[in-house]
């Protein structure tokens, strides 16, 4: 049957005048989005090999005149960007580690391991989603000022251990591992803890990549939290670093402002591009997540 | 552990003589150690904060002095502040433009990018891009965007039309971010609705095609009500989100012009750290949970449906 190939218009529809029109027209949009879509990425990163007049300049140009790389030098003089990413990877790599121990073996117990009143503590983490983050955000941050936990790694550490959302992901993936592997395990003497660490962790590397990419970006993205957390500078994230230097200082001169911008949005770019496959698979989970 | 008699021959010696009860105690052992962790981490980080948040809200909160006790005063001045009612209003206005100009343009994306031949793969990444980007990059490229002499305003000068002044005039500072947010973000939302789009059986066009039907025709009887619990979930999220964005208001404009763009959450975030009285912020947060609270649970249970 030829149906597997069409969509909702089929060659047929095509043949009609109206209805190229419309296609037509809809092609038209996607092409508008995706110039939309790239131009203004593009502009970052020409706007930051131009020269500053150059980006001044009204209208603006799209690509630079004279290139000028030197800009990217200056960008890395002005803000000790290693120090700010070496921030940034402690806590993905912090948040990671607690992810995999705190929330993979509450998940693997729930979801495997047939402890009694499993269902009280199911609802227990799930209760924490009916209530809206903002509305404890602050008693959440004086929380960790009382436990001295402020400018430490620790604040971000250990409550990523506390995440409801990632949670559901590992219980939902370990009550897809079948239960006769673990058994198996099991009757041949292996420990629990090790049936954990060396059966169901290896089984579960698609949802762990996935949490890791979640949790890069988190990482990666926040800039406002970090900033409340974190006061001291040597301790902040890139994206807070980027917020309190580089956005709001009226000083700094555009072209290098935008060098900056370029520089730290390169390695996501990079590895979405990459990964984009395996990403783009895990967007429709984060539709849990809101 | 029906099992465990058929299984009888094949268990260790060791196991075999321990009796049952211990065997279950030793298993359930394990079951509660992997859970202890997180039990303690949701306490520490999750259920303290909500329970001290309902508790501050009846406290000044000192961290010099100690917190003392004021009953409702918090509420009171939360609920007599007049810029209450101006972010109600403006977190209002914003979750309306959100589902003006945003909740539909990720549907409308999905259902054209379906009907593509070929290319499908790079539209796909090239509307995904912008939400990779860190948000604090999208603040710095849409301020020169929006500039009175970025692109945007170049294209509308050539038309000889008016310049607009996006994020200073109070009448365009919201739909700017709105605008801004719906770029960064459409792409995420279009890949679920694509997946969803992509799902419905292609038999059932060729059917209503034999019958007849036009490609509108198809659209609204076959592929809208197949969405119709995916872009009704969708809506409850955004609402959720919506309703409880700060973070570009904040990034951007502080809030301005003229408290423009103060949403009710970023008034709680300037109540706790610019007025550094963290009793009446908390108390903000408790009534905005009783506001939301219910939503969370409508959430909940479509998705349970959904899956």
């Amino acid at each position: 049957m030829k149906s597997a190939d069409r969509g909702i218009l089929s060659e047929h529809d095509l043949k009609k005048t109206s209805n190229r029109v419309v296609y037509g027209i809809m092609v038209f949009f996607i092409l508008l989005m995706i110039f939309s879509m790239l131009y203004p990425i593009l502009m970052t990163m020409f706007n930051g090999l131009k020269s500053n007049v150059e980006v001044n300049s009204f209208p603006p140009h799209f690509f630079p005149q004279e290139w000028h790389f030197a800009n990217l030098k200056d960008a890395l003089d002005y803000i000790d960007l290693p120090m700010f990413l070496r921030n940034t990877l402690y806590i993905f790599a912090g948040n990671m580690v607690a992810t995999l121990v705190v929330l993979g073996l509450a998940a693997f117990s729930i979801s495997r391991m047939n402890v009694p009143y499993r269902k009280v503590f199911y609802f227990f983490f799930l209760m924490t989603l009916f209530i809206p983050a903002t509305s404890y955000m602050i008693p959440n941050f004086v929380n960790l000022k009382e436990l001295g936990l402020l400018n430490q790694y620790a604040a971000f550490w250990l409550p990523a251990g506390a995440n409801t959302f990632f949670f559901l992901l590992l219980k939902n993936f370990f009550d897809g591992i079948h239960p006769e592997i673990l058994e198996a395990a099991r009757i041949d003497g292996a420990s629990e803890p090790r049936s954990f660490f060396t059966i169901a962790v290896p089984l579960s590397i698609p949802i762990f990549a996935t949490l890791a990419i979640f949790i890069f970006s988190t990482a990666w993205n926040d800039w406002f939290w970090p900033s409340l957390v974190m006061h001291s500078e040597d301790k902040y994230t890139l994206a807070t670093a980027i917020y309190k230097y580089v956005i709001n200082v009226k000083a700094l001169n555009t072209n290098i402002k935008f060098a900056i911008l370029f520089l730290v949005s390169l390695p996501p770019i990079l590895v979405f591009l990459i990964f984009q496959k395996f990403i783009m698979r895990g967007v429709s989970l984060s539709a849990v997540k809101g | 552990m029906n099992q465990s008699a058929a299984l009888h021959d094949h268990l260790p010696a060791e196991l075999e003589s321990k009796p049952y009860k211990q065997n279950r105690w030793k298993k359930n052992f394990w079951g509660f150690m992997f859970l202890i962790p997180a039990l303690i981490i949701f306490i520490m980080f999750m259920w303290v904060p909500i329970f001290k948040g309902f508790l501050y809200s009846f406290y000044t909160v000192d961290f010099v002095k100690g917190n003392t006790f004021v009953g409702m005063d918090n509420y009171a001045r939360a609920l007599t502040d007049p810029d209450v009612l101006i972010a109600v209003k403006n977190t209002l206005y914003y979750m309306l433009l959100c589902m003006v100009i945003g909740f539909w343009v990720p549907i409308a994306f999905a259902i054209a990018i379906s009907e593509l031949r070929k290319f499908g793969g790079f539209v796909r990444v090239a509307a995904y891009l912008p939400y990779v980007m860190p948000a604090v990059v999208l603040y710095g490229l849409w301020r020169w965007l929006y500039d009175p002499v970025g692109p945007i305003n170049a294209v509308i000068g050539s038309t000889g039309a008016e310049q607009i002044a996006f994020l200073t005039d109070t009448r365009w500072s919201m739909i700017s971010l709105v605008f801004m947010e719906t770029w960064q973000q459409f792409g995420s939302g279009m890949l679920i609705y694509l997946a969803a789009v992509l799902s419905i059986p292609r038999d059932w066009y060729e059917a209503a095609e034999i019958d007849g039907a036009g490609v509108w025709a198809r659209i609204r009887h076959i592929t809208l009500p197949s969405l119709r619990n995916l872009i009704l979930l969708m809506l409850i999220l955004q609402v959720i989100a919506t309703s409880q964005g700060y973070q570009s208001q904040m990034a951007l404009l502080d809030g301005g012009p003229n408290n423009a763009t103060l949403t009710y959450a970023l008034l709680i975030v300037k109540y706790a750290f610019t007025r550094l009285d963290y009793g009446t912020a908390t108390a903000l947060g408790m009534l905005m949970f009783v506001v939301l609270g219910g939503l969370g649970i409508v959430q909940f249970k479509l998705n349970k449906e959904d899956n």
